[in-house]
């Protein structure tokens, strides 16, 4: 517990310290004001309440995979793999607890699309199913921080992660149907999106703003926490192999 | 420095460029992450106007975010500034005699080439993916301006890096920044006439937005003369770009070498 909360405290400091990673906090409230004006401007205010969640999901899929995936790499540059390992705290807590600190900083930026929406267009988010959207939106950030924990072991072995991080954008945006739901891709494509946590939670956020009734919200909800956790898992076992490995053939430093 | 002189500055800076390029990408991950990337980012809001039902804003969105992607790259010339400086080549660069932003000028130019092409396949490839109508022959009239967009750009990402050169830790945001802003209010997915008038008129000051209504007039069969009007002004915006580029980063470098804030760990 003391790594997790001492984790959670270090990145915060990191994130001050780093305007960079607050990127998404900057952009989340122009994407909401990008998709308020098309949809605005074709007369659909009945989609207004989607282009407010899904620069929430943007934000939120940015900082799993660029501050949170790198978290390792950047840990091994700046030498300080080796002595996190070398602590008597588990390195897993740590990570998790960092995670979670970076999740908690992705969540203000439902708050910014929400400021955002009503300076600019008068729109409010519409608080239909507020417990609903409450839960999704932290099994989300949940399943987000699994997601991280997979990145940053896949990015440790890769050469150069940037070029991945810089393409998994918006392919993971129209697969996880962020703004556009999965319904509307070639149908070949939608088996994939099933399979992609994103599609889940994008649509559960969507119905819990509308006024229906929220269909088969637990068996939805839970299958987003599945999801985080077997990519957590996946992750987590990646991480193992891999830094057994490194410490094995002394490659924890990079030089 | 005479103009041989230059020239040749300007040579070896475009291969350093190349030569950084290759390093970053194959032909293999140049298709299969970055033109990926740039596929889905199209097809993201092509598919926005596929769920508005409007085949006509499917195309409007699908042609204004293909274009964007043109801008996009000629932005990514921030990025030069932050790697000389974690290259430690920065102080280097500004102690030498030659002028750093010919260095710059010249070694991001294989941006321009990038952003252009990458900014034409995708609107060809999304276009007969979505089924928009690429009228032939006029639609060949979008490569040189795609091309224009492309310098346009690469001249404002220019005159940025200039402004950036000496806060490292923002460079990155005010990329990202820069770029959604266009995307924001170059007229690339709702037209010029929906903002406010003074943002309109801010646009017209940007790349990007002049280039675009000279493609859009492409799309609907728009007179010559005003393909070629729009074509020249976004030329003209370019133009305007790079020459603040040239006059301002010479004086951002000096005043960096007054209080030691080019080094890597300043």
């Amino acid at each position: 517990m003391h790594g997790l909360v001492a984790g959670f405290r270090l990145e915060l400091r990191l994130v001050r310290a780093n305007p960079d990673a607050l990127i998404p906090l900057v952009t989340a409230p122009l994407f909401a004001i990008i998709f308020l004006a098309i949809f605005r401007q074709s007369g659909r205010p009945d989609l207004e309440s989607d282009a407010l969640m899904a620069p929430v999901l943007m934000s939120l899929w940015w900082i799993a995979l660029l501050q949170a995936g790198t978290m390792i790499t950047g840990d091994r540059w700046q030498a300080v793999l080796e002595p996190m390992i070398a602590a008597p705290t588990t390195l897993a807590s740590v990570l998790l607890g960092r995670v979670a600190s970076l999740m908690c900083v992705g969540l203000v930026s439902f708050f910014e699309v929400w400021a955002a929406g009503w300076l600019f267009f008068g729109v409010s988010i519409p608080f239909e199913h507020p417990g609903a959207l409450a839960l999704t939106l932290l099994a989300t950030a949940f399943a987000m921080a699994g997601a991280a924990v997979a990145f940053a072991a896949l990015f440790v072995m890769t050469r150069n992660a940037y070029t991945f991080i810089n393409s998994a954008s918006f392919p993971f945006y129209v697969l996880g149907g962020v703004l556009v739901p999965v319904a509307f891709l070639p149908g070949w494509l939608q088996p994939v999106s099933s399979v992609i946590f994103l599609s889940w939670s994008a649509d559960l956020l969507r119905a819990s703003l509308k006024e229906p009734d929220v269909d088969d919200f637990w068996i939805r909800l839970a299958v987003v926490i599945v999801l985080g956790v077997i990519s957590f898992a996946i992750g987590r076992v990646l991480l193992h192999h891999i830094l057994r490995r490194m410490r094995a053939n002394g490659e924890l430093a990079t030089a | 420095m005479n103009a041989a002189a230059t020239v040749n500055v300007m040579r070896h800076a475009f291969h350093a460029g190349l030569a950084d390029y290759r390093a970053i990408f194959t032909w293999r991950s140049w298709l299969a992450g970055w033109f990926v990337r740039v596929l889905f980012q199209v097809s993201f809001f092509a598919l926005i106007g596929e769920r508005l039902g409007d085949d006509e804003k499917t195309s409007y969105l699908l042609v204004g975010n293909a274009m964007l992607v043109a801008g996009l790259l000629g932005i990514f010339s921030l990025n030069l500034t932050s790697a000389e400086r974690w290259a430690g080549t920065l102080p280097l660069l500004v102690a030498s005699p030659s002028s750093p932003i010919l260095v710059f000028s010249a070694r991001g130019a294989y941006l321009v080439v990038d952003g252009a092409l990458s900014a034409i396949a995708a609107l060809f490839v999304a276009g007969a993916i979505f089924g928009i109508d690429l009228p032939w022959p006029r639609v060949l009239a979008v490569v040189p301006v795609t091309f224009v967009i492309a310098l346009a750009s690469y001249g404002f990402g220019t005159f940025l890096a200039g402004v950036v050169f000496r806060f490292r830790s923002i460079n990155s945001l005010v990329v990202v920044t820069t770029y959604v802003a266009l995307m924001a209010a170059c007229g690339v997915n709702v037209p010029l006439s929906y903002y406010p008038e003074p943002l309109e008129l801010l646009s017209r000051f940007l790349p990007l937005t002049n280039g675009l209504l000279a493609i859009r007039g492409v799309f609907d069969g728009a007179p010559a003369a005003e393909i070629l009007g729009d074509a020249a002004l976004e030329a003209a915006v370019g133009i305007g770009w790079m020459a603040a580029a040239l006059l301002s980063f010479n004086r951002l470098a000096s005043r960096g070498r007054r209080d030691g804030s080019l080094d890597y760990g300043a």
